[in-house]
């Protein structure tokens, strides 16, 4: 009986031991788990001041920002099963396309992107989900289109294109609209906030049904409200540039620098 | 902007008359309204023909008239010639379709170029409104489990348009049921979401419509929700 009693506890000590012995190494094995299903690449390429970059992402980060080296830096973290890509220079532009090199894979891990590129580059840049980061470019053109969810925010922006759309996300614009230049923004659900010098001069087109649209120190006499206010036309200034703000279920929001 | 108003800019946009707003919108709609565009096209053919006559408008030469014409004054100097020759014959009653055909159409050139103008310009008319008729019989009622339904309170200016938007949503829509079943689950779902987003915008569009027909916020809202489900389709197609 009591050899039976040993016997229990002797079995019920193992037991004991080997869960703590799992507990112990289960941290470790995930962890080593999470090293292997991350991939970590970067590449650099020399680049001139008239640099384009061409970005098409399936999902993941992407973040954008500048820096005073002539030169690009790439730097992706991949998730598993981590997607192919080769980054191509042709000329003055370097071209990322994950959708064309992964296209019939079904199943792709996200690829988040950190580029850094002289300032006076524009950018292209296309993601079917996450959040898009651009900051401190002063080239002649920005795009960053997210086809579903994700943040966009643009910040330290001077370029005469501007393009931001996203279906669910937020918008955030901060910079400068150059003369002559032309900035579209519109979003699904977002808000879409859109932070400039106080003495910026456009023509604004901005609409939104759910009337959301402040325009603080921005609004003046000559603004047309239409649809009960569903929409607002009218200039800025003597209106050098045409800003066009659309969203179906959010807000518009004009601050001033 | 609609075709009605569209057609009644649209000889302003050639003349140059227009502010750089109006353009916009008025190039915007163009683009997308072939109707619009073939009034467009043809009102600039009348004014490209009429800037390159300068008014001077060389008539085609009608042998067979000008010998009519001849032959007839010859008879009438040669009966005259003949007293007599020529016996009086009982006088008949014309009826308009005798006064009609014998009427002489002599027309000064301006007004032959007036009259080909007029004529092109009832005829584009006839086939715009030729095309709406059958644009808004065929969407007429016309319910798609992929797009909203269009009804019979939406303006019938938005009938064509919503009609080739359905279509490119339809085919997009074919290409994502074929790849969809490659995709994670993630993917699906975010793709679900976000097309019931647009779909939100687009059925709180028609609703709109649906109480205030004429309203153009409404309108143009709709249009943008129904490009923007076509971009959203078309994007993830690609994967």
């Amino acid at each position: 009986m009591k050899t039976n009693l040993f016997g229990v506890q002797l079995k019920a000590s193992r037991a004991l031991r080997l869960s703590v012995l799992v507990a112990l190494l289960l941290p470790c094995l995930s962890a080593t788990g999470l090293v292997q299903a991350q991939q970590h690449i970067s590449k650099r390429y020399p680049a001139g001041k008239n640099l384009r970059l061409e970005l098409k992402n399936i999902s993941g980060e992407i973040t954008v920002e500048s820096w005073d080296r002539e030169e690009i830096r790439i730097s992706a973290v991949l998730e598993s099963p981590a997607a192919h890509f080769s980054p191509r220079q042709m000329g003055d532009g370097v071209i990322i396309d994950v959708i064309g090199e992964n296209r019939g894979r079904g199943d792709v891990g996200a690829v988040n992107f950190k580029i850094q590129l002289p300032a006076s580059s524009s950018v292209d840049l296309e993601t079917r989900r996450g959040d898009i980061h651009v900051s401190n470019v002063r080239g002649g053109s920005v795009r960053a289109r997210v086809s579903s969810e994700g943040d966009i925010d643009l910040t330290g922006i001077s370029a005469s294109q501007v393009e931001a759309s996203n279906t669910t996300g937020n918008i955030f614009f901060d910079g400068e609209f150059a003369r002559g230049g032309t900035y579209q923004f519109s979003s699904g659900k977002g808000d879409i906030s859109i932070r400039i010098p106080v003495n910026s001069a456009f023509h604004l087109v901005a609409a939104a049904p759910t009337k959301n649209i402040a325009l603080s120190q921005f609004w003046n006499n000559r603004f047309q409200k239409i649809g009960d206010g569903r929409k607002m036309v009218g200039d800025v200034g003597d209106g050098r540039s045409s800003v066009t703000v659309t969203t179906f279920g959010g807000s518009i929001t004009f601050l001033r620098k | 902007m609609n075709c009605e108003l569209c057609q009644e800019l649209i000889s302003d946009l050639l003349d140059g008359n227009l502010s750089r707003e109006d353009q916009l919108l008025l190039n915007t709609h163009l683009e997308q309204c072939l109707s619009c565009a073939e009034v467009r096209n043809d009102l600039n053919s009348i004014l490209v023909f009429c800037h390159a006559q300068r008014g001077e408008y060389a008539a085609s030469p009608n042998e067979r008239a000008m010998w009519l014409r001849i032959r007839n004054t010859i008879e009438s100097e040669s009966g005259a010639a003949v007293p007599g020759a020529a016996k009086p014959r009982p006088e008949r009653r014309e009826g308009f379709w005798d006064r009609f055909m014998s009427r002489s159409w002599q027309l000064s050139l301006p007004q032959v170029a007036a009259s080909v103008a007029a004529v092109a310009v009832v005829v584009s008319l006839l086939t715009v409104v030729g095309l709406r008729g059958i644009g808004s019989l065929g969407s007429k009622g016309v319910a798609n489990a992929d797009g909203p339904a269009v009804t019979g309170t939406t303006p019938a200016f938005n009938l064509d348009r919503m009609s080739q938007q359905q279509q490119a949503i339809n085919y997009w829509n074919a290409r994502i049921e074929t790849n969809k079943a490659r995709w994670s689950s993630q993917m699906r779902d975010t793709f679900d979401r976000n097309l019931n987003v647009i779909d939100q915008a687009v059925n709180d569009s028609l609703r709109e419509l649906s109480k205030n027909p004429h309203d153009e916020v409404s309108e143009e809202m709709l249009n943008a929700a129904l490009n923007e489900k076509i971009a959203l389709l078309k994007e993830f197609s690609e994967l």
